[in-house]
């Protein structure tokens, strides 16, 4: 799940990255930049976090 | 009521009509061509003049102290020209220089607050991790770091020019030039770089990155293995900062995106939103995620706990110590007074000061509102967030968009302490990732909105002609590019650091035993407790 999360997180900013390729106008490059943002986000905090809040410290403490 | 309104208002009148005349513009006189013969008539205080002493300061730094080149012609024109040359030089030199100074003082400013916010028996480990750092960082950036951020920047002209800093590595992407990473300055000696200009550019990028590799060291405290985070550090300043420093502020792709793709000036961070704050703080994120929360942060059913800190008057008055550093950070980052638009240091002086007093405010209301009093460490973290949101755009923006960017910055702070701490439930000991991530992003992403194309730094911004500009005056293609480094930040800063922490962890590991934890990292990670008498006393009293 981690690495996954990785893997997400770097295609947020590959996908960011192609909007000066895929498209002209600002306003697609904008959606598509907002896009890879999104993913990279959903990356980390829902993908990575969630990885190791399943494990926490807390979840294991009497 | 009404009469003390209308009295302000007249007050306010009368200021704005005669409180500011302006006088009358001096036409420009004729040019007139200097020669040597003019340089030769200048009036000389006498010899006998000078051994009177100066009390009034009219006879010292005349015409007499400017150097000549050959004795037998005397001063000629050439000297005059290199003097004023040299003149500007020294200035530029002196500016960055000090401001530099000023920017590793916050050093201290964050050591005193990331240990006020940890509690006692973390002192000396908090303390320790943030006077290491600065050495640990130094080591690194010296070594390779430098080459790589900043070793094919080309001219920095306020400098002198620095012309070894001369070669990019880049590759070719969609049919354009990307610059990586810079390949002259390993250990200020390689490539030419045994240089005056270098040294001082080397010096002030130099404490920039120790600042970024210090804001890790507060959300990871408490609970941080000493040894871990001796490598964790050296990583992040030779490789991790330096690669975004480059992309951003060294000539690299990042910085290129107005001249080769058209959007805007290029991804613009005047003095480190993005390439400081951001980096340090999306560090921050990945150490803590990686090392988890303290023990006691969160009951079995994941419901926060306070960890309250033990001494918020360290944390204020260093507060303050940042407060004073970031009119280094901020105004320092011209490189220069002289020239090429560097008088907008005032400009950039004052809406550091405004933005970090809303920054305050927002924070001191909201908690205000919220929870019913002014919380100290929160109205702290609010003047923090307002400095960090100004950073990038400072050099770009007006009094009005740096009082509205920090106002956001102070209520995005605590919001974003709640998300973190409540839903993500990442422990986050002195809202590290807040502070530095959360609003190191807005300041990048706030240049893409209130940039009113007023300053003009020599004409053009990362190779574009023009002043810097927002969306709300005009041009949307600069928050596109500013959005590009927001996706580089948290798609590849992140990943990176995440990544080497994760090996780091899987070599030394990252975090120090439940019983080091519980007793205190003072004694088994460091030896000596930071408080040995305060620690007897509350022995002997059975605290």
């Amino acid at each position: 799940m981690v690495f996954a999360g990785i893997a997400v997180t770097v295609l947020g900013f590959v996908i960011s990255l192609l909007s000066l390729s895929m498209a002209s106008s600002v306003t697609a490059r904008l959606i598509i930049v907002l896009l890879g943002i999104a993913v990279s986000l959903f990356g980390i905090l829902g993908m990575i976090n969630s990885a190791y809040l399943k494990n926490a410290i807390w979840r294991k403490q009497s | 009521m009404k009469r003390s309104i209308l009295l302000i208002a007249a007050l306010a009148l009368v200021t704005a009509g005669y409180g500011q005349t302006p006088a009358a513009a001096t036409p420009p006189g004729p040019s007139v061509a200097v020669t040597t013969n003019d340089v030769k008539n200048v009036d000389t205080p006498s010899a006998a003049d000078r051994l009177k002493g100066d009390p009034g300061g009219a006879l010292t730094g005349t015409v007499a102290d400017v150097a000549v080149g050959d004795a037998k012609k005397g001063l000629t024109i050439a000297d005059a020209l290199n003097q004023v040359g040299q003149n500007k030089v020294a200035i530029n030199f002196m500016w960055t220089l000090i401001t530099g100074f000023l920017v590793m003082f916050m050093q201290a400013g964050f050591a005193v607050v990331e240990t006020g916010l940890c509690r006692a028996k973390n002192a000396n480990h908090t303390m320790m991790m943030n006077f290491m750092v600065y050495g640990v960082g130094m080591l690194a950036y010296w070594l390779i770091g430098f080459s790589i951020q900043m070793g094919g920047v080309g001219g920095v002209a306020n400098l002198g020019g620095t012309p070894p800093l001369n070669t990019e590595y880049a590759i070719t992407l969609f049919g354009k030039s990307f610059g990586l990473f810079g390949q002259h300055g390993i250990f200020l000696t390689q490539g030419g770089t045994y240089d005056v200009g270098v040294m001082v550019i080397f010096l002030f990028q130099m404490v920039f990155m120790d600042t970024a590799l210090t804001i890790v060291t507060g959300s990871a405290a408490e609970r941080w293995k000493y040894a871990a985070f001796l490598l964790s550090s050296f990583v992040l300043g030779a490789f991790t900062y330096p690669l975004f420093g480059n992309w951003a502020w060294g000539g690299g792709w990042l910085a290129t995106l107005g001249t080769n793709f058209g959007l805007g000036k290029g991804y613009c961070d005047f003095a480190g939103s993005g390439v400081v704050h951001s980096v340090g703080g999306l560090s921050a994120l990945a150490l803590a995620i990686i090392v988890g929360p303290r023990i006691g942060k969160y009951t079995r059913q994941g419901k926060p706990n306070a960890i309250v800190g033990h001494d918020i008057v360290i944390v204020l008055t260093g507060c303050f110590i940042l407060a004073f550093g970031w009119f280094g950070f901020n105004p320092g980052s011209t490189l220069g007074a002289s020239g090429n638009g560097n008088l907008r240091i005032g400009s950039i002086a004052v809406n550091t000061m405004l933005a970090g007093m809303t920054g305050s405010f927002g924070a001191m209301f909201y908690m205000w509102m919220r929870y019913g009093k002014p919380d100290a460490s929160m109205s702290g973290n609010g003047l923090l967030a307002g400095l960090v949101a100004i950073t990038a755009p400072s050099g770009f923006v007006n009094t009005v968009g740096a009082c509205i960017i920090g106002l956001i910055a102070g209520v995005l702070v605590c919001l974003s302490v709640e998300f973190v701490d409540r839903i993500l439930k990442v422990d986050d000991p002195v809202g590290a990732i807040s502070v530095h991530g959360t609003n190191g992003i807005w300041g990048v992403i706030s240049v893409g909105l209130f940039a009113d194309g007023k300053s003009n730094y020599g004409g053009s911004w990362n190779g574009v002609n023009g002043s810097v500009t927002g969306l709300f005056y005009g041009d949307a293609s600069q928050l596109v590019a500013q959005l590009l480094g927001v996706a580089t930040l948290v798609g590849v800063v992140f990943t990176m650091t995440f990544v080497v922490n994760l090996a780091i962890d899987a070599v030394v590991g990252q975090r120090v035993g439940a019983k080091a934890e519980l007793e205190g990292l003072d004694l088994p990670e460091m030896g000596q407790l930071g408080y040995p008498e305060f620690e007897l006393k509350a022995r002997t009293v059975g605290a």
